[in-house]
């Protein structure tokens, strides 16, 4: 066998010239790329639904937290305001006359008592209304 | 770039396909030798393309970004597969012998034996001839997708025929 270079040219473009995929191979990708296209679809899906329940769940943590923070603030508030207050009512007392300090001294227990349950109630009220809301659901 | 940019995938991999498909299939071939494979890792390799086509972002040209995709697919390929199969397999020869004018018996042997040696070549020489002879014998085209400068492959493509005449001759002398 003798092969000039001009022959083993030949010889190899022959060879590899005309070297190709099978008829069917661009049919067959796009069918493959169609069945990918339709599980990306998929999990695209599901994706954005997993990120917006996380997102969700965190936005229901954070407003739970603020509303815990909130009564606590209240409940301060609440002492921290019945303090001055009773401190108030009786500075006032004590310059009403008479008949005013018979009233207080039949009364004065009661009027205490009910101050003492209205400002203690608010914060109460406010845990209540916590402990028994409902939580939020998306679906 | 386009279709890429208005996220319009399938009609750029339809775009990219007849200029892709041939160049992509003879990096894998030149590899693995084994048509079958070689197929498998074209498709892989375009629907890896399909996925990453939103990420491309331009830097580096398409058929860079191609090559580069078509020559990993091919060594991960290549490293899951052993024993390899040789060129000689069959397939390159079904394609040469369904060639119209149909060649003489003399010259099926001939270029069987010249497949047999291309076969026996280091695999960058044998790459470069492959690639070479299917790429309308472009040295530019070649460089490009196996990454190399073209005199690099210049001088493959000079030692693998100069090599592969010398064999020829070796063997036309024992006949």
């Amino acid at each position: 066998m003798s092969t000039p270079d001009s022959e083993l040219d030949k010889h190899l473009a022959a060879l590899f010239g005309g070297l190709d995929t099978r008829a069917d191979f661009d049919v067959r990708l796009m069918a493959r790329l169609r069945a990918e296209s339709q599980t990306d679809a998929t999990e695209r899906g599901k994706r954005a639904r997993q990120q917006e329940l996380t997102r969700h769940r965190r936005a229901v943590l954070e407003l739970q937290s603020r509303r815990r923070l909130t009564l606590r603030m209240l409940a301060l508030d609440a002492v921290g305001m019945s303090l001055p207050l009773l401190l108030a009512v009786i500075t006032a007392w004590s310059r009403f006359g008479g008949d005013v300090m018979d009233i207080s001294r039949q009364y004065g227990p009661y009027i205490a008592m009910s101050l003492a349950a209205l400002i203690a109630a608010v914060p109460l009220l406010g845990m209540w209304r916590e402990q028994t809301r409902s939580p939020i659901r998306l679906f | 770039m386009e279709l890429v940019r208005a996220e319009r995938r399938d009609e750029a991999i339809v775009q990219l396909l007849p200029a892709y498909r041939r160049k992509v299939f003879g990096l894998a071939y030149s590899l693995l030798r084994d048509r079958e494979a070689a197929e498998d890792v074209t498709q892989e390799v375009f629907i890896k393309l399909w996925r990453a086509l939103p990420a491309f972002d331009g830097r580096a040209s398409m058929s860079t970004w191609i090559y580069a995709i078509a020559r990993n697919a091919s060594l991960s390929a290549l490293r899951a597969r052993r024993p390899q199969s040789s060129l000689s397999d069959a397939e390159v020869m079904d394609a040469v012998e369904s060639s119209n004018p149909l060649p003489s018996a003399d010259v099926l042997v001939e270029r069987a034996a010249i497949l047999r040696l291309v076969d026996q070549l280091p695999t960058k020489q044998r790459q470069v001839i492959m690639l070479f002879y299917m790429q309308e014998q472009s040295h530019e085209e070649v460089a490009a997708m196996l990454a190399m400068p073209v005199g690099t492959v210049k001088t493959l493509l000079h030692r693998a025929r100069a090599r592969l005449s010398a064999s020829a001759g070796k063997m036309s002398a024992t006949a």
